[in-house]
C-alpha cells in the first residue's frame, strides 16, 4: 500500500483558483512532454542497422528462435532457410516452377537397374576460405550421417536408404542405393567442408556457433550470430551463381509481431514475414501505407485438425490417452462435416487462405488432388448429427452425447497458445461442436511438444511446411515413422500407420517417372483423407510486407504469386536489389502510436484535473 | 431444562443491544464515510460497475460471446449499429465489454476476498501465538514478500491447467503477505490490551480469542485492506489474461486486450479495440482503490486527519 500524498504547507484557498489552473497547466504541459516524446522517434530519419558505411544492409524481422546452426541437427525453418544461404546443396529448385536445377551438381544421372547415381561436381565454386569444394565433401557429409547417428537427426531420412557414397575424382561423386530412391534430385542436405568439420568432436553436441566466419560457399557467409538476438550473414562475392546485390542480410529478432510491424513502419527492418504470417488487420493497414508492399501469395503450408489413432510404438505397445470414440471412422468424420471450413476461411483467415482439400496445397499442382464428390466431407452438421448416432453415440436427455463408457463426450483439443488462429478456429469448433452434442476442452500451450510426444490428447492443430518434393510430409505418416518403444521419439506426426498407406508409400518412393509417381502420391492423399485423421482444414497464404524504398525487388517462388521467406531455395536474397537511395522517407501512418499518445495524453489531463480537484477539498477541509 | 429459566429473555437483551450498537455504527459510519467525495465517487462508479454486471445476462445475453453467429464483419470500427465496432470474430464490442466485466469482477473479488483471507488467518495467527511459530510463518510470508508477484503467479498459471480457478489461486496465493503484516501488527497491539489478559483469566482458550476478540478487532482494517485488494488483483487478472495465461474462450477485459494484441490491432491503429477495456480496467481499479481509501481513513482514526 503506498501512503497518500500528505499535503502540508498548501496556501489557503483564496489562492485556489490560479493553483488550479497552474496544476491543469502543467498536467497539460506533461501530456504534451508525453506526447513528444512519443513523437520523436517518428520524426528522424529511419536508422539503419549497418556494419560499415555504405554498406547496403537488408534487415529481416523474425520471430524463431534457431535450433541449431548445425546442418546435421537444424530442421527448422529460419534454421534450414539460413543453411540454405550458407551452403551449396547438390541440386536446386528452379524459382519459376519448382523444378530441379544443378546446385552443387551440373548434372546427374541414375544407372539402368536405377541403383547407381552419378553426379557431376561444379569446378567453379570455393568455400570462402579459398579451397575448391569437391566431391569428396558431398560424400564426406553423407557418409558422415550414414555412420555417425549424431549426424543424421535432422536429414537422416534422405541417406537411409544409402549403401555406399563414393567421391572417384574431385567432379565425380557415385551414391549406390539399396532401393530404388525417387527424391535423389531432391536430396535437401547441405554440403559442407570436409577439411573444416573433421576436426569436429561429436556432431549431437556441436551447434557451429562458436567462431565466426564460418566458411560456406553459398551466397551468403555467416558472420557473426547471438541467439534471439541477431542471425548477421555478409554476401559471397564470389558466389558462382553471381554475388548477392546487398551487403549484409541480417536477420534480427522481434518476439513481438506488432512490435515487427512498427519496426517495418519506421523503417528499421525491410522485411517481415510475420510468424506464421501477418495478420488481416496488419496485412489491411500495411497496403495503405506509403512505401511498403504487401505479398499475399499463395502458402505451402497446411493447416489440419489432426485425430489421435490411439498412439502406439513401433513394438506394438500402445501409450498415450486418446479417446477410444476417435477410433471410430465415423466419428472422425462426423466431426470433420460439422467443421465449416468456408467461415474458417471468411472469419479467421478473412480470405488470406484456401479451403482446404487434400493433403498437399494446390500451389504444388503436380500433386495437388481432389476429393471425389461421393467421398468428400462437405460440411452438413445434420448428416454429421446421423452418423454419430448409427455409430452408437447417442444424446441423452440433456443433449449431450454420450460416449461407450456411459460419460459425457468431451475432447481436448490441443492448441499452440503462440497461435492466434489456433485459438480463434477452436473458439468456432467448442460452438460447433457443441451442437452435436460434444464438449471441447481447448488445451492452449506454449509447448505442445510434450503431450503430443506421449499420446496425450485427443485432437490437435497441425500444419507443415511443403517441400516441391512431398516425399517428407508423406512420409511422417508411415509406420516405419513411429517411435521404437514409447519412451522414444520418432518422425511421425499423429502416429498413423496404416498397411494401405504404406505400400503406396513405398511404392511412390520407388517410382522414378514423375507423372506415374505422382498418380501414386494423389492415390496416398485420397486414402490419407478417407482415414480421417488428418482433416486438412486450409492452406493459409503468406502474408509478408517489406519496404519498397529499401528494397527494390525482391524474387517470389513461384515467380506469379509466390512468397518470399521460406522459399525452397535462396532466391529471393539472392535476388534482392537495394533501392538507389537510402530509404529515408518518413512513415505517415503511425496512427497506433499517435492513438496512443492521445490516450496518454487524456489520463496525464484527467490525472491533472482529478489531483487538483482532491488538493482543493483538502483546501477546504483546513479552513 | 428443569426449571423455567427465561432464557430466550435473557438472551435476547444482549442480542438487542449488540444489534442497536451495530446499527449506530453503521450509521456514524456511513455518515462519516458521505463526507469523503472521492470515496462516493468510487461507490458510485462501483455500485454501476456492479448493476452492469449483474444485468448482463439482461441486456447483452451470452449470445454475445458467440463467434459462429456473430452479427458483424471481423474488424469493423465503430458504427451505429456497433457504437463499439466489432473484434476479430465480428462481435460487439460494447457486447463483450459488458459481458467481460463478470468475469473481470468476480476474479477480482474472488482473488481479493482468498488473499485477505490467508494474509487475516497468518497475521492473527502468528500475532497470537507468537515464539517459533510466529517466527517460521513470518520468514515464509517475508520470502512470500520479496518474490516479485508477477512472475509467481505467472509460473503457477503456467504449471496449473487454464482456468479461472486457476487464475484466483494463482492471484490469492501471491498477494497475501502484505495483509498478513498488516494484520499481525493489530493483532499484537490488540493482544497487549489488558481485557485479552482478563478473558484469558476468565479461561479463554486460544480459539476464544482469537476469534472473539481479536478477530473483530482487526476486521475494519481486513475490509479496508480486502477493498484494496480488489483493484490489484482486478490488474493481476487482466495482466494475465493479457500474457495470454487465462481461459481463451472465457471473455474477459485482459483476455479482450490480449486478442486485440494478437489480431495486430496495435500497429494497425484499430483503437475501439484497445481502448475501452483499457478505459474499463482503469476505471474499475481507479473506483476500488477510491473506495478502499475512503473506508481506511473512516476506519482508522489515525489517517483519518486527511485522506
Amino acid at each position: 500500500m503506498s501512503t497518500p500524498v500528505h499535503g502540508s504547507g498548501f496556501p489557503s484557498s483564496r489562492r485556489l483558483r490560479p493553483r488550479v489552473a497552474r496544476l491543469v497547466a502543467v498536467a497539460g504541459a506533461a501530456a504534451l512532454t508525453t506526447l513528444a516524446g512519443l513523437a520523436t522517434p517518428l520524426n528522424p530519419a529511419p536508422q539503419q542497422a549497418s556494419a560499415a558505411d555504405g554498406d547496403k544492409v537488408l534487415t529481416v524481422a523474425v520471430a524463431q528462435s534457431v535450433d541449431s546452426l548445425s546442418p546435421f541437427l537444424a530442421s527448422r525453418l529460419l534454421s534450414t532457410s539460413i543453411h540454405r544461404l550458407m551452403y551449396e546443396y547438390l541440386t536446386n529448385y528452379d524459382p519459376t516452377n519448382a523444378r530441379t536445377i544443378p546446385g552443387l551438381a551440373t548434372k546427374w544421372q541414375s544407372s539402368s537397374d536405377k541403383l547407381t547415381w552419378t553426379y557431376t561436381i561444379r569446378s567453379n565454386s570455393k568455400w570462402s576460405d579459398g579451397q575448391q569444394a569437391t566431391a569428396e565433401d558431398a560424400a564426406w557429409t553423407f557418409n558422415t550421417m550414414m555412420t555417425d547417428e549424431g549426424a543424421a537427426t535432422a536429414n537422416g531420412s534422405f541417406v537411409a536408404n544409402f549403401e555406399k557414397v563414393t567421391a572417384p575424382s574431385p567432379t565425380k561423386l557415385v551414391i549406390k542405393l539399396k532401393k530404388p530412391q525417387a527424391t535423389m534430385t531432391a536430396l535437401d542436405v547441405p554440403i559442407v567442408p570436409k577439411h573444416q568439420w573433421e576436426k569436429v568432436g561429436d556432431l549431437s553436441k556441436f551447434n557451429n556457433d562458436k567462431s565466426f566466419p564460418v566458411v560456406g560457399n553459398g551466397p551468403f557467409i555467416l558472420t557473426d550470430y547471438k541467439p534471439d538476438g541477431y542471425v548477421r550473414l555478409k554476401a559471397n562475392k564470389s558466389f558462382w551463381r553471381g554475388a548477392p546485390k546487398f551487403d549484409e542480410l541480417l536477420f534480427r529478432y522481434y518476439k513481438d509481431q506488432d512490435a515487427a510491424v512498427a519496426a517495418l513502419r519506421k523503417g528499421e527492418v525491410s522485411f517481415v514475414a510475420g510468424s506464421p504470417s501477418l495478420t488481416p488487420a496488419q496485412a489491411a493497414s500495411l497496403k495503405n501505407a506509403e512505401n511498403i508492399h504487401v505479398n499475399d501469395a499463395p502458402g505451402r503450408r497446411f493447416y489440419a485438425l489432426a485425430t489421435n489413432p490411439g498412439a502406439k510404438a513401433k513394438n506394438g505397445q500402445k501409450f498415450g490417452d486418446g479417446d477410444p470414440s476417435l477410433l471410430d471412422e465415423r466419428v472422425r468424420h462426423a466431426l470433420f462435416m460439422a467443421v465449416d471450413r468456408k467461415a474458417v476461411i471468411d472469419k479467421v483467415f478473412q480470405g488470406h487462405a484456401v479451403e482446404g482439400q487434400g493433403y498437399i496445397p494446390p500451389r504444388f499442382p503436380q500433386y495437388f488432388w481432389k476429393p471425389s464428390p461421393s467421398q468428400e466431407l462437405t460440411y452438413d452438421p445434420a448428416k454429421a448429427a446421423q452418423l454419430l448416432d448409427q455409430a452408437g453415440y447417442r444424446k441423452n436427455s440433456s443433449g449431450k452425447r454420450l460416449g461407450k463408457d456411459g460419460k459425457p463426450i468431451t475432447y481436448r483439443v490441443l492448441c499452440h497458445a503462440t497461435d492466434p488462429n489456433d485459438k480463434a478456429v477452436g473458439q468456432y469448433l467448442t460452438e460447433w461442436w457443441s451442437k452435436l452434442g460434444i464438449g471441447v476442452t481447448l488445451d492452449c500451450l506454449d509447448n505442445v511438444t510434450d503431450p503430443w510426444l506421449a499420446g496425450n490428447y485427443d485432437l490437435a492443430f497441425d500444419g507443415w511446411s511443403v517441400n516441391p518434393d512431398p516425399d517428407f510430409v508423406l512420409s511422417i505418416h508411415t509406420c516405419a515413422a513411429l517411435p521404437a518403444t514409447p519412451k522414444d521419439t520418432g518422425a511421425t506426426d499423429n502416429f498413423i500407420c496404416d498397411k494401405q498407406y504404406d505400400s503406396l508409400y513405398a511404392r511412390q518412393l520407388a517410382e522414378y517417372d514423375p507423372a506415374e509417381r505422382a498418380t501414386i502420391v494423389k492415390q496416398m492423399e485420397s486414402r490419407l483423407y478417407d482415414l480421417g485423421y488428418m482433416n486438412v482444414m486450409a492452406y493459409p497464404n503468406a502474408v509478408e510486407a517489406y519496404r519498397t524504398d529499401q528494397i527494390k525487388s525482391i524474387r517470389t517462388m513461384p515467380s506469379a504469386a509466390g512468397n518470399i521467406y521460406g522459399q525452397d531455395g535462396y532466391w529471393s536474397w539472392w535476388s534482392a536489389v537495394p533501392a538507389a537511395s537510402d530509404g529515408s522517407s518518413d512513415d505517415s501512418g503511425s496512427t497506433g502510436i499517435v492513438i496512443g499518445g492521445i490516450v496518454a495524453a487524456v489520463v496525464v489531463v484527467g490525472a491533472g484535473v482529478f489531483f487538483a480537484m482532491r488538493r482543493r477539498a483538502t483546501a477546504e477541509d483546513r479552513e | 431444562m428443569t426449571t423455567g429459566i427465561p432464557a430466550p429473555a435473557t438472551g435476547a437483551g444482549p442480542r438487542r443491544l449488540a444489534w442497536q450498537r451495530r446499527r449506530r455504527s453503521a450509521v456514524r459510519f456511513w455518515a462519516e464515510y458521505r463526507t469523503h467525495r472521492a470515496g462516493l465517487v468510487g461507490l458510485a462508479a462501483l455500485t454501476l460497475f456492479a448493476l452492469v454486471a449483474l444485468t448482463a445476462p439482461l441486456t447483452v445475453g451470452s449470445d454475445v460471446a458467440g463467434a459462429t453467429d456473430a452479427p458483424g464483419q471481423p474488424m469493423e470500427s465503430p458504427s451505429g449499429e456497433f457504437p463499439l465496432g466489432t473484434d476479430r470474430f465480428g462481435r460487439d464490442l460494447l457486447g463483450l465489454l459488458v459481458w467481460g466485466s463478470r468475469v473481470s469482477l468476480l476474479v477480482g473479488l474472488l482473488a481479493a476476498v482468498l488473499s485477505v483471507a490467508i494474509g487475516a488467518l497468518v497475521g492473527v495467527t502468528a500475532g497470537h501465538f507468537k515464539g517459533w511459530y510466529a517466527t517460521v510463518l513470518m520468514r515464509v510470508t517475508d520470502w512470500f514478500l520479496v518474490m516479485p508477484t508477477l512472475v509467481l503467479a505467472i509460473a503457477l498459471a503456467t504449471v496449473l491447467s487454464r482456468s479461472l480457478g486457476t487464475v484466483i489461486l494463482a492471484i490469492g496465493v501471491t498477494s497475501w503477505p502484505t495483509t498478513a503484516r498488516l494484520v499481525r501488527a493489530q493483532t499484537l497491539a490488540v493482544e497487549s490490551r489488558p481485557y485479552i489478559e482478563r478473558a484469558k483469566a476468565l479461561g479463554g482458550g486460544h480459539g476464544h480469542i482469537m476469534s472473539r476478540h481479536v478477530l473483530p478487532n482487526v476486521m475494519p482494517l481486513v475490509l479496508a485492506q480486502a477493498t484494496l485488494m480488489v483493484s490489484s488483483a482486478i490488474l493481476a487478472e487482466a495482466t494475465l489474461a493479457f500474457l495470454g495465461l487465462g481461459d481463451p474462450t472465457v471473455v474477459s477485459w485482459g483476455g479482450l486486450l490480449q486478442e486485440a494484441r494478437e489480431a495486430g490491432a496495435v500497429s494497425s491503429g484499430d483503437w475501439w479495440y484497445l481502448v475501452p477495456p483499457g478505459i474499463a480496467i482503469a476505471a474499475v481499479a481507479l473506483a476500488f482503490t477510491l473506495c478502499g481509501r475512503a473506508v481506511e481513513s473512516v476506519l482508522n482514526p489515525r489517517l483519518g486527519v486527511d485522506r
